[in-house]
């Protein structure tokens, strides 16, 4: 869909909504850009009318997302062509591609920026790269389909879910090996360290629920009962203290309050919610269905569907691009209250895709 | 267009959410569920697939057949094999057999830290041309068929399996699918092997796959017209297709190694395999061992390949006789 008319429609969003520079005081076009992961494409939808205003080429296979440190690229995993595209995040222009990343479904840079680190998903391996240059720096084979990553706040961790082995393996990054596992149930997915680090909340796409693992202990403490398919975790813009919970096959989303441990809420998200995105005001969110095709925009008060538009196949990482997206990712992390815990894995902009 | 998108996603959907996905979660088999749409989609093609045989391709034979047959008794077995791959349902028995094999290659790739090339790697200008990245993979996978088919007439074990796919003395439009099961094992081995070494097709172009599909039923079909003489050096159509299933004689031993190509003729004009001379010849095979597939059933007709396949590799163990010219 990469056509003439589909670039100026694209151009034409832009200029309504302003210049799409990131200088503080400037407009950026309030676009979203989705990843069409059985495609080699993204999908660029105009949030305000609703449309995809282009589709463009990517490498084959992309799922996932991820801001670099200094929120100034972002970054396509490709799976099928094993490299990664850097996109300028705002004009989502591309500006480099890598090559020779093996299999990058989970991505994401350790806070202290040193590394960077992929979860190849159908290989059944993670690598540490240097995040500097992308030289691969330790495989680890793992047994098996490491599905998502989050990283400690000291960077000393790097914790994944093994979606066919029903683990969360922490990876040491001093060492680079594996420090210790957990079984936590049947596939799971998305993991979220509460800001206290002593909590790891992990989504179970084979169970209703996510695991509750205790950190210290490292053992799981409790399951709490979310949806059928409960698979990727999200922390809710400036409150650390929820999450919000896709649950791929009930059609819903959970509001998990991660301090009491109990749904707050529960929102319906038909077609097989996974991953999704705030809106900068933090009032909508938006959310990839998988198997629909399309991808939904929620209103987080009413709970009403806004609005649903038409994508590629099988979308998966969705990202906001809009005023905040640059301070979201470059915002200091919360201070840990127990440093002798692990820290959240969250950072802004690396939502725990 | 986006209209019948809808619907087929709406269908998929459908299918998903009420029987697959709750079988899964159920059997605890959800790791799966990323390849499930694909799976349901591949079914949903068959069905259509299936579809467009029965009404367009039997309507065609019907109307103007290249053979006439008193019954079509033979060619029934053909849609129980057209049923059983279209459906999934052996290439599902391939998959899980083929599952740790994959694992296995995948595995020697990353201990050898190989990170294998793709097209794109190598003509990265393509990575921008979606639809023409996609013709050059088609061209290429089609080559590899090409090459494969080669392969299953050359090799005396491999033809001793595929030559029931050629034993049909009625080739119909259902005829495709006519495979020993071992053979589709090793077509699933070789174009694995293929994807290692030159990337996954693309498979976005569903409608593009699906045509390719119909081109290989349609090439079978018996019926007594072709694409004309221009077309069918550019597509693959059932005269040059019948020629390839033309049952060997005394005057033409080896008319059936011609006309290889599944979708593209242009391998066999490159490669000096073609024969245009639109001659009508009976189909089959010449060996009364294959000729006997004819009047099996599906089952019969898999225990005789594999007994002729213990034969050819029997055959090939045994040590040549060598005769000196002056005995």
């Amino acid at each position: 869909m990469s056509s003439p008319t589909s670039r100026l429609s694209l151009a034409a969003a832009c200029l309504v909504v302003g210049i799409g520079v990131a200088e503080p005081g400037f407009a950026v076009p309030e676009l979203a850009i989705i990843l069409n992961s059985d495609e080699a494409s993204l999908s660029i939808v105009d949030r305000q009318t609703m449309k995809e205003v282009d589709r463009r080429p990517v490498g084959r296979e992309p799922h996932h997302f991820m801001l670099t440190p200094d929120g100034k690229e972002l970054v396509v995993g490709s799976t099928v062509t094993n490299e990664l595209t850097f996109l300028d995040p705002v004009t989502t222009e591309v500006r480099r591609r890598v090559s020779d990343i093996l299999d990058p479904y989970q991505l994401g840079f350790s806070p202290d920026g040193k590394w960077f680190v992929t979860a190849a998903y159908r290989m059944n391996h993670v690598d540490v790269y240097d995040a500097k240059d992308f030289r691969l720096v330790k495989r680890l084979p793992l047994a098996t389909m490491p599905s998502h990553l989050a990283f400690s706040r000291d960077s000393a961790l790097v914790l994944v879910t093994m979606q066919g082995s029903n683990q969360v393996v922490a990876i040491s990054l001093a060492t680079q090996e594996v420090a210790w596992t957990v079984d936590v149930g049947e596939a799971p997915a998305g993991l979220y360290l509460t800001p206290d680090q002593r909590r790891l909340v992990v989504g179970l796409t084979g169970e209703d629920a996510v695991a509750v693992v205790d950190v210290p202990s490292r053992r799981v403490t409790k399951w709490i009962v979310t949806g059928r398919g409960a698979h990727n975790i999200f922390r809710m813009p400036d409150d650390d203290t929820k999450v919000l919970v896709t649950n791929r096959l009930e059609g819903t989303i959970s509001v998990l309050d991660t301090t009491k441990l109990e749904i707050l809420d529960t929102i319906r998200a038909p077609g097989g919610p996974d991953d999704l995105d705030f809106a900068p005001d933090g009032k909508q969110i938006w959310v990839t269905q998988r198997w629909r095709r399309k991808v939904m925009a929620i209103d987080l008060a009413t709970k009403q569907i806004l609005g649903v538009v038409n994508v590629g196949r099988s979308p998966h990482g969705i990202y906001i691009n809009g005023p905040g997206t640059i301070s979201r990712s470059v915002a200091a992390p919360p201070v840990p209250t127990d440093k002798t815990a692990l820290s959240p894995v969250n950072l802004p902009g690396a939502k725990g895709r | 267009m986006q209209g019948l998108v809808d619907i087929w996603v709406d269908i998929q959907s459908w299918i998903l959410e009420t029987a697959v996905f709750p079988l899964l979660f159920r059997l605890g088999y959800m790791t799966f569920s990323e390849d499930a749409p694909f799976v349901v989609e591949t079914m949903m093609l068959g069905v259509v697939q299936i579809v467009v045989i029965l009404v367009v391709f039997r309507g065609l034979e019907w109307l103007a057949p290249v053979e006439r047959w008193p019954n079509r008794r033979l060619a029934r077995v053909d849609i129980l094999y057209t049923l059983l791959n279209k459906l999934g349902l052996l290439p599902f028995a391939v998959f899980v057999v083929l599952y740790p094999v994959n694992d296995w290659l995948q595995d020697a790739v990353r201990e050898h830290g190989l990170v294998m090339p793709t097209v794109e790697q190598f003509i990265p200008w393509l990575r921008d041309k979606p639809l023409l990245l996609f013709a050059v993979y088609f061209l290429l996978y089609d080559l590899a068929g090409y090459w494969l088919h080669r392969l299953q007439h050359a090799l005396p074990w491999w033809w001793a399996l595929h030559s029931l796919h050629h034993s049909q003395r009625q080739v119909t439009c259902w005829s495709d699918d006519r495979n020993h099961l071992l053979d589709d094992l090793l077509t699933s081995v070789y174009f694995a092997l293929v994807a290692l070494l030159i990337g996954v097709q693309p498979g976005q172009y569903v409608t593009l796959l699906l045509l390719g599909r119909l081109i290989e039923s349609f090439s079978h079909a018996n019926v007594r017209f072709g694409f004309g003489r221009v077309m069918d050096k550019v597509v693959v159509d059932p005269w040059f297709h019948r020629t390839h299933h033309a049952r060997a004689n005394a005057a033409e031993p080896h008319i059936h190694d011609s006309n290889f190509g599944a979708v593209l003729p242009l391998w066999d004009l490159m490669f000096g395999t073609a024969l245009y001379d639109y001659k009508r010849r009976p189909t089959g095979v010449d060996q009364p061992d294959v000729d006997a597939d004819n009047g099996k059933g599906w089952m019969g007709q898999q225990l005789a390949g594999l007994d002729r396949l213990s034969r050819a590799v029997l055959a090939s163990l045994r040590p040549r006789q060598l005769v000196h010219p002056a005995e």
